[in-house]
């Protein structure tokens, strides 16, 4: 992940160049996300910040976490194991029974077990954009609580300030996206 | 003048210690037995420290000086949210326990932003009722300018810890900003030991103001007899808060006539200290000079 921040003068640029890093790292975004541009213009109190995203992880099925037992499955991969477990009590109810950490017991037929094996658990293409917002929200300054956002295909990108935001610095966040844009094609 | 240390070390000969404290008319503030392991902080008078050195050799424990000892500083910042809490917020205020301060933690209802900023009546007060405060504020040089005037309405010694190395305001210490990680490398504990510097040479400045104009008593005897006639209840620490010139007691609410009715030599401690219930926490007790009260005794 490619971050680079503008304007704030020496200090504040490398000081946020590491907000933006640990933040989206902390979240677990860090992959999903190319680069990320900043723009901050403190005297104003206007603050551009922009997203590429990046690639994203495939949807996780239950087979890609878990490995079938007989009538059970145990559990490889804890991290979405809650929505594993989720979507086991939807769909079979008292069928489902968690004996330990990682093994669940599951009274169900060998079919329906294969057919359960490719069901999605978790798509992070799903709350991706959502994420990305929370990032965004975490590394903005606080105060810039006026946010305007710009829409353009792969990137995200907020205006933020404590101010209105004028039409000045729409245009001159399209000027730059724009150029962000022509460099990433 | 009384001169605070820390104590660390074993249990052996850990009372004769205490009693070598008491004997030459010094405190015993606070103490920790953890199994073998022992921890004080000792008030005594300045001119017995070779005594208690010598003590504290022959018990085979450390003593460390505790600059901050005596005063409750508050470290105030823009919110409770994410951007400024836990980091770099607590770790100022753990540098700060370190040096032996007793320390509050406030977030601004509405102290974020630049133009935005403000601080409310009722903030003031409760950090008026601190000897110190420390501002924590953001990177960015230009936010920092317009927030320091929030600062100057505020009636205590401050210190404003901020990112940007070029600004020009008072009681500044830079290089310190938004944090999202623990200060844990060196040119961050150096900052902090600055920070830390700066409080301790406002704090001393208002305690040699005190020796000029010296109070009724010190608040270590008051601390003294509050703990015996008041005393905490179990599991309870910090009922009794030493402030540079008071004490902030942590009393029940039908307590407080038993607390004016405290006897401090032959003087009530309602005739020697101004009582008002603090907007924070507890009561907040200001000893008056003895210019005033005349002697205790």
């Amino acid at each position: 992940m490619e971050v680079k921040v503008e304007g704030g003068g020496e200090f504040c640029d490398a000081s946020y160049e590491k907000i933006c890093m640990s933040t989206l790292r902390d979240i677990s975004l860090d992959s999903n996300i190319d680069s990320v541009y900043m723009n901050c213009n403190a005297a104003e109190h206007v603050f551009i910040i922009s997203v590429k995203i990046g690639r994203v992880q495939s949807p996780i099925t239950v087979g890609d976490m878990t490995i079938k037992g007989d009538e059970r499955l145990t559990v490889t991969t804890e991290t979405h194991a809650p929505k594993l477990l989720d979507l086991l009590w939807d769909r079979y109810g008292e069928k489902v029974e968690q004996i330990s950490r990682l093994e669940i017991a599951l009274k169900i037929d060998d079919d329906e077990m294969q057919k359960l094996m490719s069901h999605v658990v978790y798509d992070p293409r799903v709350d991706l954009n959502t994420r990305i917002m929370d990032g965004i929200d975490r590394i903005l300054p606080e105060g810039a609580r006026v946010r305007h956002p710009i829409r353009s295909t792969g990137r995200i990108t907020i205006i933020a300030s404590e101010n209105p935001i004028k039409e000045e610095w729409k245009e001159k966040a399209k000027a730059m996206l724009s150029k962000m844009t022509k460099g990433d094609s | 003048m009384y001169k605070i240390m820390m104590f660390t070390g074993g249990v052996y000969k850990f009372s004769e210690l205490k009693e070598r404290v008491h004997d030459i008319g010094g405190f015993v503030l606070q103490e920790m037995v953890m199994q073998t392991e022992t921890m004080m902080h000792l008030a005594f008078p300045e001119e017995e420290e070779r005594i208690i050195r010598d003590k504290a050799k022959e018990t085979g424990g450390k003593l460390k000086e505790l600059p901050l000892a005596g005063a409750e500083i508050m470290v105030v910042v823009p919110s409770l949210g994410k951007h400024h809490a836990v980091d770099p917020m607590c770790d100022i205020a753990e540098f700060l326990r370190r040096k032996g301060a007793i320390t509050n933690m406030m977030g601004l209802a509405r102290g974020v932003g630049k133009r935005i900023a403000q601080i409310t009546a009722r903030e003031k007060e409760i950090i008026e009722e601190c000897d110190a405060a420390v501002f924590v504020f953001g990177d960015f040089k230009e936010c920092l300018e317009v927030k320091s005037k929030i600062c100057e309405a505020v009636d205590v010694p401050y210190i404003i810890a901020g990112g940007d190395l070029e600004v020009d305001i008072e009681h500044y210490v830079g290089n310190i900003g938004r944090k999202t990680a623990r200060m844990r490398h060196k040119e961050e504990i150096d900052m902090l030991e600055l920070l830390t510097e700066k409080i301790e040479l406002l704090i001393n400045d208002r305690r040699r103001e005190l020796d000029e104009d010296p109070l009724a008593t010190s608040p270590l005897f008051i601390k003294e007899i509050l703990d015996l006639v008041l005393p905490p209840k179990a599991g309870e620490e910090f009922s009794t808060i030493m402030q540079l010139e008071g004490l902030r007691v942590k009393i029940e609410a039908g307590d407080e006539e038993k607390l004016k009715n405290v006897a401090i030599g032959k003087r009530k401690l309602s005739d020697i200290c101004e009582i008002k219930k603090s907007e924070y926490d507890g009561y907040i007790l200001k000893i008056l000079p003895e210019a005033v009260t005349g002697s205790v005794f």
